[in-house]
């Protein structure tokens, strides 16, 4: 009992989440500066790695301002939901062991809809600010919404149909029997629509248009300060985190690799954050190298380019399983 | 459609050259190059004086007073004022000013940015 | 349905304040009211307390970019007051600083527009080679931006031969980087399409709108003022005009990369044909000009800046104004804005389109109010004129 306690809100629970989503976000920032020809954080801590809680506690040590025309309830709830979702969602990725903490048969619909949710919140956060830009901004995040999700859930779907199950947890155990990570067949399509969707939906770069900073001024986000932007700074973190486990763990194997047995928790969550780290790099990469798009381009690229693929990779599971 | 991500190859490549920040002023302070003929602190050689006081006359900033001292009329210059222009260098008959490469001209007192 | 957003004065896009009212349906942009009053320093008044040399150093501070055009254009303004000619070496080494400042602004300005447009990385790519540009000014003239380098008369320092040598190792550096630069552009999607059939100006229309500099020469117009009105060696130096005939911001940005690289052939050119002698004339630092008008245009990095002054034979001009080339090129801002048939605008296309024309905002305030109908100047005191603003914004 007090280990299942223990393992939620420790490790690999709450505070392991929240240690290591900051620490992504730290190698998020400075492989992105490397990628500039620049330094990134190197002032707080060693290499600049405390960066991002430095971050995190001044945030909180700001003034929290309710603009007077705003919602207060919705103003308030929607980064407690955004952040509570995310982190909730963390917790069934499998780091220590090839199930996570909540791991149960149909989680990957769960974690569909908790994503899907977390736009929904954002279109709550801009409208609840009552602010012009916050508007076009929110407007913009639920417009994006339809152009990746449905290619995401396809091809989540085409690897429950592979795996012939639908957690995570199942997917997993599915790569480690086959001995063949779900990356080297026909799911590489999956893998790179993936990748695309994933980046709309954390909208980075080249879909960060919701909160394009130099459009309308941080969109959605704009009349968020003190302890309610850093609770969304930690739901984007969770975020990153979670995408890229996601990703690890789906295509990749997630835990899997050579074991030796009594060292199991600690060797699978080290491949676990190996993989997850290549994962981030892809990220922080399609990061530099792309503009940002209009909205309305970047929904006919979706519909255009994303979803004949995701249809294609569905039908060629269909008939090769 | 063009394939996108052209910029890929030269993005990673600039990943493993060194980067082109100079981390001044916390470290690295003596990477900072200043060339010869730099604009920077004015510096004031009381000997070669001759007190004409076309230095005052002519500075676009009215950063240069002049005060009367035991052996005639001399410029004050006040750091806080000038734009470092070089002018009242090129027109003193005597040579007297010239522009030093120093240029973290910041203080805490008035005082301290004032070339007697 | 439509509501307002303003662009503006405070925005991240911009550099300097100015007002953009947009009234938007949903994404389109439907009317477009534009207010670039924020920045008025006064600076005309100044011109007429300082001498002539003083005032030089006001006119560089008009923009901190263009503060070589600036420089440059008040020098010759004075110099036709006072009826001089300055000697040929000074004249190509005018040329040299004065490309040598063009292409620094035409970098910058690269940097910030792929900045508006998301693409952070070519933003500090841009930058970086920028670096050297300004390396190079403070090598020549003793400051990185503000360079002080003409004065009336001529040019105030001398190029050495190791200054030379390191010019040109620097623009062999930077031409094979806009080569990179230009296949970039060509070649990456999400750039083209954010540029690509944005904000379309029809030659006729820039024409009718007063559009000067690149933004004109995007639109397929041949005009610059280097080759209509050569003002400091440019019959000599030989140089192509560079125009693109798509009309979309796309254009903006192949004529400003086209013209970084005409600019170090042409400095090259001028080291390699730098004539000898003197370069500055000796010109006493108070002086009374003779009484007169003269007018000195420039191609500055942004367009045609024009300056006019009106000499009574006093030590300082009795009237100075300055035309820069933002004024003129906000017009034009303002009618690519606003939707037409077949046309849309969105608000995402606003950077794009504000940011192509380089917007130098504090070039521009410099107007005042005349009353025209009893042709009676009004001043103001600074309550009733907040208390105007307030009522006329509410």
């Amino acid at each position: 009992m007090i280990e299942e306690v223990l393992e939620v809100l420790v490790f690999p629970g709450a505070l392991f989440i929240i240690v290591i989503s900051l620490f992504y976000e730290w190698v998020d920032r400075k492989l992105y500066a490397r990628l500039q020809n620049r330094v990134g954080p190197h002032l707080a801590g060693p290499f600049g790695i405390l960066q991002p809680f430095a971050d995190l506690i001044k945030l909180l040590s700001k003034e929290n301002i309710v603009p007077a025309p705003a919602d207060r309830f919705t103003f308030t709830f929607a980064p407690i939901i955004a952040s509570a979702a995310t982190l909730f969602v963390c917790m069934f990725l499998p780091v220590t062991g090839l199930k996570g903490i909540l791991s149960f048969e149909g989680d990957l619909i769960v974690v569909i809809a908790i994503l899907s949710l977390y736009s929904i919140v954002v279109y709550l956060a801009g409208e609840g600010s009552r602010s012009r830009f916050a508007s076009i901004g929110a407007a913009r995040g639920a417009l994006q919404l339809l152009g990746y999700e449905i290619p995401l859930t396809l091809t989540l779907l085409s690897l429950a149909v592979s795996a012939r199950s639908l957690s995570i947890a199942g997917i997993v155990k599915a790569q480690v029997e086959r001995g063949l990570w779900f990356i080297a067949d026909q799911h590489i399509i999956g893998f790179i629509i993936f990748l695309i969707a994933a980046q709309a939906e954390m909208e980075r770069i080249p879909f960060d248009i919701p909160e394009a900073e130099q459009e309308i001024v941080a969109g959605w986000e704009v009349e968020y300060t003190g302890t309610r932007l850093a609770l969304f700074r930690l739901s984007e973190d969770f975020e990153l985190f979670f995408l890229s486990g996601l990703g690890a763990a789906l295509f990749l194997g997630g835990p899997a690799g050579p074991v030796i047995p009594g060292l199991e928790p600690l060797l699978y969550t080290v491949y676990f954050l190996i993989k997850t780290t290549f994962i981030l790099f892809l990220f922080t990469i399609i990061r530099a190298v792309f503009a940002r798009l209009r909205i309305d381009q970047m929904i006919s690229f979706s519909w255009k380019w994303l979803m004949p693929f995701a249809v294609i990779l569905i039908i060629l599971t269909e008939v090769l399983a | 459609m063009k394939a996108p991500g052209y910029f890929i190859a030269e993005a990673l490549r600039n990943l493993f050259k060194k980067r082109a920040t100079i981390l001044y002023p916390y470290r690295e302070v003596d990477k900072i190059h200043v060339p010869e003929g730099f604009r920077g602190r004015i510096e004031f050689n009381r000997e070669k004086c001759i007190g004409c006081q076309l230095c005052s006359r002519v500075c676009p900033a009215k950063a240069i007073e002049v005060v009367q001292d035991e052996k005639g009329k001399r410029p004050v210059f006040l750091i806080y004022r000038c734009i470092y222009c070089g002018q009242c260098a090129e027109v003193c008959p005597a040579k007297a000013i010239t522009l030093s490469k120093f240029f973290e001209n910041i203080a805490l007192r008035k005082e301290d940015l004032v070339v007697r | 349905m439509s509501f307002e957003v303003n662009i503006g004065p405070q925005h991240p896009i911009h550099v300097e304040p100015i007002m953009l009212d947009l009234k938007v349906e949903g994404e389109l942009i439907v009317d477009v009211d534009v207010d670039v009053s924020y920045l008025h320093r006064g600076i005309e008044k100044g011109f007429e307390v300082r001498t002539y040399l003083q005032g030089l150093y006001l006119a560089e501070r008009i923009c901190g970019i263009c503060n070589c055009a600036h420089t440059l254009c008040y020098c010759l303004n004075v110099e036709q007051l006072l009826g001089k000619d300055v000697p040929p070496r000074a004249k190509y080494l005018r040329l040299i600083v004065e490309e040598l400042s063009r292409m620094h602004s035409h970098l910058l300005w690269l940097g910030h527009y792929f900045h508006t447009l998301g693409f952070e990385t070519l933003f500090m790519y841009f930058w970086r080679d920028r670096e050297r540009v300004m390396d190079m000014l403070e090598l020549i003239t003793g400051n990185r931006v503000t360079t002080a380098y003409n004065t009336i008369g001529g040019v105030r320092r001398d190029i050495t031969s190791e200054i030379e040598a390191k010019l040109r190792k620097a623009l062999d550096y930077l031409e094979e980087r806009m080569k990179y630069y230009e296949k970039v552009i060509d070649n990456e999607p999400t750039i083209l399409a954010r540029t690509q059939d944005v904000g379309i100006l029809k030659p006729s229309e820039a024409i009718s709108l007063g559009a000067v500099g690149p933004h004109l020469r995007a639109s397929g117009v041949k005009h610059d003022v280097r080759l209509d009105d050569p003002y400091s060696g440019h019959d000599e130096v030989p140089f192509n005009i560079v125009t693109y005939d798509s009309c979309d911001c796309y254009a903006r940005v192949k004529v400003r990369l086209g013209e970084v690289v005409e600019s170090i052939n042409m400095i090259r050119y001028a080291l390699d044909h730098l004539p000898s002698g003197e370069y500055r004339l000796k010109i006493p630092p108070f002086f009374k000009a003779p009484e007169g008008e003269s007018l000195a245009r420039v191609e500055a990095p942004r367009g045609e800046l024009v300056h006019y002054s009106i000499s009574n034979g006093g030590t300082s001009p009795y009237r100075y104004k300055v035309r820069t080339p933002t004024l003129a090129n906000i017009l034009s801002v303002v009618y690519m804005l606003k939707s037409r048939d077949g046309h849309e605008v969105y608000i995402a296309d606003v950077p794009p389109i504000l940011g192509g024309i380089d917007p130098c905002i504090c070039c521009t305030a410099r107007v005042t109010i005349v009353n025209g109908v009893n042709e009676a100047r009004k001043i103001l005191s600074l309550n009733e004129l907040s208390r105007l603003y307030r009522e006329r914004r509410r």
